[in-house]
């Protein structure tokens, strides 16, 4: 498959101190590779590194083949970029920020109008175009910050976390509009904490803490590094100790916690554990409301690898 | 294209801010100029003057009536207190008191001096050079001629010759002075306005967010940033050729000439400075909130040191010497020069040739400096 991005042994410091440790991997074209990480864990540094916005003390960065530096407009041709932060301009409207960005790459003014209105459409912001910036909500001020970055149809497109304090409703507009660029061929690279979104969109996932790669692999291929196979809650209302102690020394069971009239069983190994839980509360004839089993998330195999939570 | 259209969109969305700002400057500009206009004018005055004359001979008859001639004599109540209170409210500037038998000393050649009571004014030191040079005559005719009223007709004739001066000079100078106090003026006024406009649009421009979006972008940050330059070269002309207008207005008599001519190089290189300084201030600043007061500094206080304000033959030296290093300077400087040429020979250019050069060796070190800086802007750590 050939490759899009290759970073190798890539190190960046700030006085002295390591954001970026020695961190290398590709990313191949066409696939969403997603970047998850806490805050702070250097997914930012790595981006913008790769987008030679900041100089680093060494590795190696290739970008379609090409190495990539400052002076490299072949390649930033290609490239679209959403940053973290809302970056349009307050005094121009949605459609005169549009416009703007993509004029930085297109200068056709007629397929610049097509594209414009291309991206409009993406984002659903079709109705505001004369909207200033401030007019709009915090989930549409998002979107248009999208449409700002990949209204000239960018082969390679960075996401760096463009969900973050969206609404629902916006989340799901950005979250199948980036679907819509991958399936249009651009290949993406998305930074992001929320474990959920990087289930539905990313083919390949690196997980980073303090500037390291810790795994690597498909969202599946991850959960298989986990311990724990099956988690089982039970809303159960004044569970005694005793039968917290023999839920325990059930079979297969890892741990068991109860709080706020939950109790959480998680397994190491096994299938359908639910069904002996079920048995259980049968034959103790303890009442309960609702019992549900779910796979091991992102965020158990980051908690176990790294013993923190993804979004400390 | 794509710059320089965001660019007018930008200075579109602040022309409020942007015309009240010029506006404001240039009636200030003008009202100061119309207050300032009374500065060349000038009136003949005569000394208001006391004689206390206790001599009743020729001599000090023909002084007193000499007094009369090129004075205003003064009649107040005979004694000292009401002298001395004329005096201090200046109601008489100068206190002449002629001894008893002063006449008939003078000719017998004794050495008398006239005692005098004076303010420290204009007037005063006026009246007295007319005392001076009465007495200087009358002593030199003293010695040789013997006979009254002869002396007195000599004294007479030689005080009443005079000197024909013929004024060569064809130079407006009224309105040459107006026309360099308006162009002088006019540098704070335009150097406060590009600071503070300029600042204003590249602030936008260089927000971290839309910087970082710029740099990553396909098209070149050097070009993107010569295209803003431009922008604001013309923003800036629009502005310079409204002032010109303004000056055919207020002194066509010399805008429609030579000196016309040379104000405008003189304005137009300064502006062109003023745009390169404004475009590395504006690439330096990065808070909004910080624009006023750079204003203030760089503009205002450039030309206090620089004569915009106050005359540069007032200022101390060592203001003057710190005014070197501002553009400012070599453009009132240049305006002084343009008002005083009679003829516009090489030699006399000269000086303003080289006062040209240096505001444009100013733009291009302001133009390297803003290079340095926006390099070190295209990373962001």
């Amino acid at each position: 498959m050939k490759k899009v991005i290759e970073v190798n042994n890539l190190t960046k410091e700030y006085k002295g101190v390591k954001a970026v440790d020695d961190l290398s991997f590709d990313v191949n074209e066409g696939e969403i590779l997603g970047l998850l990480g806490p805050n702070g864990s250097g997914k930012s540094t790595t981006i913008n590194s790769i987008l030679s916005l900041l100089n680093y003390k060494s590795g190696n960065i290739k970008i379609f083949g090409k190495k990539m530096d400052t002076n490299a407009y072949d390649i930033k041709s290609k490239i679209g970029v959403v940053f973290q932060d809302v970056a349009v301009f307050d005094e121009l409207t949605v459609y005169e920020n549009i416009d703007y960005f993509c004029g930085l790459y297109i200068t056709d003014k007629n397929k610049r109008k097509q594209y414009v209105s291309d991206a409009l459409d993406l984002v659903g912001l079709k109705e505001f175009t004369k909207f200033r910036p401030k007019q709009l909500s915090g989930g549409l001020l998002r979107r248009l910050n999208i449409a700002c970055g990949i209204a000239h149809k960018p082969k390679l497109i960075f996401l760096d976390e463009p969900t973050v304090a969206v609404d629902p409703q916006s989340r799901n507009n950005i979250l199948d509009g980036i679907k819509k660029l991958r399936d249009n061929g651009a290949t993406i690279v998305y930074t992001t904490h929320y474990m959920e979104e990087v289930e539905i969109l990313c083919d390949r996932v690196i997980i980073i803490d303090k500037g390291k790669i810790i795994a690597t692999g498909t969202v599946d291929e991850l959960k298989n590094l986990s311990n724990i196979k099956e988690k089982v809650t039970v809303e159960v209302l004044d569970l005694s100790d005793k039968y917290i102690e023999e839920i325990m020394s059930l079979k297969n069971v890892d741990s068991v916690i109860y709080q706020n009239n939950e109790l959480f069983v998680t397994y190491k190994k096994g299938k359908n554990n639910i069904v002996e839980m079920i048995d259980y509360f049968k034959n103790k004839r303890i009442n309960y409301s609702k019992i549900f089993v779910e796979r091991p998330t992102l965020n158990d195999v980051f908690l176990e690898l790294t013993g923190k939570e993804l979004r400390d | 294209m794509t710059v320089f259209k965001a660019f007018l969109k930008i200075l579109n969305r602040n022309k409020g801010i942007v015309i009240m700002y010029t506006v404001i400057l240039l009636v200030f500009g003008v009202t100061n100029m119309s207050t300032n206009n009374s500065n060349n004018l000038f009136t003949a005055s005569k000394p208001s003057v006391l004689i206390v004359n206790e001599d009743n001979g020729n001599i000090s008859k023909n002084l007193v009536k000499y007094f009369n001639e090129n004075s205003e004599i003064k009649k107040i109540a005979n004694n000292e207190e009401a002298r001395n209170d004329a005096l201090f409210y200046q109601d008489v500037s100068y206190i002449i008191y002629i001894p008893k038998n002063y006449s008939s000393d003078f000719l017998s050649g004794k050495n008398i001096t006239l005692d005098i009571k004076k303010t420290d004014t204009y007037n005063g030191a006026y009246a007295e050079m007319l005392l001076n040079r009465y007495l200087n005559v009358a002593n030199i005719y003293q010695k040789s001629v013997s006979d009254e009223n002869e002396l007195i007709n000599k004294i007479n004739e030689t005080l009443k010759k005079e000197v024909k001066v013929e004024v060569t000079s064809k130079l407006n100078t009224g309105e040459l002075d107006k026309a360099s106090f308006y162009y002088n003026f006019m540098s704070y006024s335009m150097l406060a306005c590009l600071i503070y406009v300029i600042c204003l649009i590249l602030q936008v421009f260089n927000q971290d967010k839309i910087s970082k979006r710029n740099i990553i972008s396909s098209t070149n940050y050097k070009k993107s940033n010569r295209i803003l330059l431009l922008s604001n070269f013309l923003y800036s002309f629009v502005l310079w050729l409204f002032y010109f207008i303004v000056s055919m207005f207020i002194v066509p008599e010399v805008i429609f000439s030579m000196h016309g001519v040379l104000y405008l190089i003189n304005s137009f290189i300064f502006m062109i400075t003023c745009i390169t300084l404004s475009f590395l201030l504006g690439n330096l600043i990065r808070n909004k909130n910080a624009i006023s007061g750079v204003v203030n500094v760089v503009a205002l206080g450039s030309s206090f040191l620089c004569g915009v304000f106050v005359p540069v033959n007032l200022l101390p030296s060592f203001v003057l010497s710190v005014a070197h290093i501002f553009p400012t300077f070599y453009y009132v400087e240049g305006n002084t020069l343009i008002s005083s040429l009679e003829d516009f020979s090489f030699i006399n250019l000269k000086p303003l040739f080289m006062n040209f050069i240096i505001m444009i060796i100013f733009c291009i070190v302001f133009i390297i400096l803003t290079n340095i800086v926006s390099k070190k802007r295209q990373k962001i750590g």
